[in-house]
């Protein structure tokens, strides 16, 4: 800042709108240059490597031959990944009932709150990998098992963010139900859940990724019959076919994304029309 | 003056805290059918409390109070419109919950919207409206159940001055038609004078009512009054009421007395100085 004098700011025209190619490219462009990135970071990596051990990293076109251009191997990448899908959904849908259940007794009696919490707090610090020996003694190596696993990988965020929403309901909201004297599960129907749902949503993407996840981990430990993707990369492993590796490790991040994309999709079509977590594009 | 029995009563009602903190000494009060009574004081002198123990949502510690709380409607201090649903879905929210058939509480919900003057808005949700449309949603749902006493809880004190006038001429206009009695809680002097037939001061805590004025003029009112010499010369004598009130000695926060203090801080026997 000088003296006193006022100094000229020229008018600024606003900036031309953008044609939607443009803004495609604005949406576009930032990942796609970082993904290329990392592809070059690979290809380096892959190049430093010594020729013996250059199998660890195969290429594009060793994956290609190696695993997606085969039927055979697609067909099992497919089947595994079912598998998979089918440990994580039944998992999940144990932990979500059940977390949304203690998520609502929670918001009802502040007792159940500091009763069940400090121990799904201990839940989440215990490393579940640790557990696992136990529940193979315990259930054998069947399908109980596995889901039970997922079930522990997904079930802390649920009732969580859960009684997080609920507790944010608006106190005046909460006195026009109390002024009509509204029965408490009206007002949980109507108000409590309704309002705690973006909440919830959050939680239920961070399990959704989970419990694929929890899935795949839980079958690296059950290597039992025809597995899935976890069973896939460990005689992958074993029969030295590092392209199968690799594939079925881009197959199950790809699990990951679609399942927290569904949640994301759902959720925006069940509150975009009146909460602002709707509109941002992660959801 | 109305002498028909009151719809309201507060009979020297007095609300200490577990903490001890005394928020309101010795409140009397009688609403009569067809009045509209507003509430001034400074903030957190319990106007907002004195709403609530009569609607029943905070309870009182000692005094008498009469209300048909059936006969309640309460307009809060924000919308407290439920966002995810339409404005339809909100102002059927009340009708809903004590078991009104669909049909009937559809229509009901539309007239009351359009007595509000929101016909045409009935789809959008609380976000795409303004302040001012929100309250008057929220105002239409207060009415859905024709309650005899509509309690205000500062409804217009987030909004705009303009669009805070042209909600009052509204209100009146409501208050004329659907009849109902009114105690508003406000802390604008100019509000509470073009409203109400009848204003009453509090002090600061613990909540006592200090000054009483009945407005002179009569309804219905038009929105002019305001610019009348004589409703200047009221809201300047209301102001300074609210003025003596806010600085006036409490217990709690001692000295700038023209009353000797009491023997023992606790005497709670002074006289509540109810000048008019």
């Amino acid at each position: 800042m000088s003296a006193a004098t006022p100094s000229f700011h020229p008018p600024r025209p606003p900036a031309p709108r953008r044609s939607p190619a443009a803004r495609l490219l604005g949406q576009l462009g930032p990942p796609l240059l970082l993904g290329a990135l990392l592809c070059a970071l690979y290809a380096w990596a892959q190049s430093g490597l010594e020729p013996h051990r250059r199998f660890l990293m195969p290429g594009w076109g060793a994956l290609w031959e190696g695993a997606f251009s085969s039927p055979a191997v697609l067909a099992e990448l497919g089947r595994s990944a079912l598998e998979t899908a089918h440990i994580a959904v039944v998992g999940l849908a144990i932990s979500i009932p059940f977390g949304m259940g203690i998520g609502v007794l929670a918001f009802r009696w502040h007792f159940m709150e500091r009763a069940v919490f400090p121990y799904l707090v201990a839940l989440q610090s215990i490393p579940i990998l640790a557990i696992i020996p136990l529940l193979q003694s315990l259930l054998g190596f069947g399908f109980l098992p596995k889901v039970l696993i997922v079930a522990l990988f997904t079930f802390f965020a649920v009732p969580t963010t859960l009684l997080l929403g609920l507790k944010s309901l608006e106190p005046g909201i909460l006195d026009l139900f109390r002024l009509q004297r509204a029965p408490w599960r009206v007002t949980l129907l109507k108000a409590g859940l309704p309002s705690a749902l973006p909440a919830l949503f959050s939680g239920l993407r961070i399990s959704a990724g989970m419990a694929v996840i929890g899935a795949i981990v839980s079958e690296l430990f059950f290597v039992s019959g025809e597995g899935g993707l976890g069973q896939l990369l460990i005689n992958a492993k074993l029969d030295f076919q590092y392209e199968q590796m690799y594939a079925a490790l881009i197959v199950s991040s790809l699990m990951s994304i679609s399942v927290y994309l569904f949640f994301s999709w759902l959720g925006r079509r069940l509150f975009a029309h009146w909460h602002p977590s709707g509109d941002s594009g992660g959801g | 003056m109305n002498l028909a029995a009151p719809v309201l009563s507060f009979r020297d009602v007095s609300l200490t805290f577990a903490n001890r903190t005394e928020a309101l000494r010795g409140v009397s009060l009688d609403v009569r059918p067809g009045e509209f009574v507003s509430i001034l004081g400074p903030s957190g002198c319990g106007k907002s409390t004195l709403l609530r123990i009569a609607s029943g949502l905070v309870d009182y510690s000692s005094g008498e109070l009469f209300v048909d709380r059936e006969q309640l409607g309460f307009t809060f201090q924000d919308a407290t419109l439920l966002p995810w649903r339409t404005v339809q879905g909100n102002v059927e929210l009340l009708l809903e919950l004590r078991g009104t058939n669909p049909a009937d509480r559809s229509r009901i919900a539309r007239d009351t919207l359009a007595l509000v003057g929101l016909q045409g808005f009935e789809a959008h949700y609380p976000r795409q409206l303004s302040g001012g449309m929100r309250m008057r949603a929220s105002l239409a749902r207060s009415l859905t159940l024709e309650p005899r006493v509509v309690m205000f809880d500062e409804p217009f004190g987030a909004l705009d001055e303009i669009t805070r006038e042209r909600l009052n001429d509204e209100l009146l206009g409501l208050y004329r038609r659907q009849g109902f009695t009114a105690l508003f809680v406000t802390h604008s002097v100019a509000e509470a004078a073009f409203l109400s037939s009848r204003v009453v001061v509090m002090s600061a805590r613990p909540g006592r009512i200090v000054a009483e004025f009945a407005v002179p003029f009569p309804y219905p009112r038009e929105p002019q009054v305001r610019y009348l010499p004589q409703f200047a010369q009221l809201c300047g004598e209301i102001s300074l009421a609210l003025r003596q009130a806010t600085e006036s000695p409490s217990p709690a926060s001692a000295p700038v007395s023209q009353t000797p203090p009491p023997s023992s801080p606790h005497s709670d026997t002074r006289s509540q100085g109810t000048s008019a």
